[in-house]
């Protein structure tokens, strides 16, 4: 992993989290809560996929790699489903 | 190409041990997550206005805080030669202080909250919300006492386990944020 690659992942990751909480302020989310909410669970996952693959440095073993994104993408699968359910009824 | 005597747990990096960590905190939080929502399901309102309570752009502060103090943490892992020691103990010491401003802020809104009345029973959703960023917080604690401990005694494999659990305090930050203080 070079200094760039870890510069750059913190600066998505910055950027990432600064664009979730303005998505969620009342004055922006509460226009469009449903399109707010699954774009914050988008940001996460891709958050956690981010630390995962350069902090955590599994960007070198691709088959784990993979593994945790199917594992974390179905979490946040499941943390969606339960968020929207009460849009649904 | 790969030969049978070789194991697939040796193509991750670092310490088994840490992996098998990282994986169990997932879960734990997870389903803690999981369990927040669901319960979040018998009263919607009741949880947003619970969560209006709340202070979402303290809490990015503090995310982009622990997101920096990662960075820190990998350069500090990164710089590995000898002749890099000092600025390795010095990016590990300063991933340490922002994991200290991180509890410092963590700890202001707990003791805010307990002031205006807002308890652990004040109403489920806070239940979760101390349950979870509180069991957080013990693990941020656990961190800066390693990261100040791998500074001081810096070995490289005891520095990237250090570093290791915490980019799993990161991860799980990461998904305890967005549902805890942002969705609506």
């Amino acid at each position: 992993m070079t200094n760039k690659a870890l510069h750059t992942a913190w600066v998505s990751l910055i950027g990432l989290s600064i664009a979730s909480t303005l998505l969620s302020l009342p004055e922006t989310g509460s226009h469009w809560p449903t399109a707010s909410g699954l774009v914050v669970l988008l940001l996460a996952w891709q958050k956690a996929r981010i630390i995962l693959a350069r902090y955590l440095g599994l960007s070198a073993a691709p088959a784990w790699q993979h593994g945790f994104n199917l594992a974390l993408g179905a979490l946040f699968l499941i943390l969606s489903g339960l968020f929207f359910a009460p849009l649904l009824g | 190409m790969t030969s049978g005597s070789e194991n697939i747990f040796d193509e991750l990096p670092g310490e088994l041990l840490i992996w098998v960590l990282i994986v169990s905190e997932i879960l734990v939080f997870g389903v803690g997550l999981i369990v927040f929502l669901s319960v979040r399901l018998t009263d919607p309102e009741g949880f947003a206005e619970a969560q209006n309570m709340l202070d979402r752009t303290g809490a990015g502060i503090n995310t982009v805080i622990l997101i920096t103090s990662g960075y820190l943490a990998a350069l500090a892992c990164h710089w590995t030669r000898p002749a890099e020691r000092a600025r390795r103990r010095l990016a590990l010491v300063g991933a340490a202080v922002l994991g200290s401003v991180f509890l410092w802020i963590k700890g202001s809104e707990f003791l805010a909250k307990s002031a205006s009345g807002i308890v652990w029973d004040t109403h489920p959703f806070f239940n979760f919300y101390y349950m979870l960023t509180g069991f957080h917080a013990a693990h941020v604690i656990a961190g800066v006492l390693l990261l100040l401990v791998v500074a001081w005694r810096d070995h490289e494999g005891t520095t990237a386990d250090a570093v290791a659990f915490w980019h799993m305090v990161d991860l799980v930050w990461v998904l305890l944020f967005p549902v805890i203080y942002l969705l609506q």
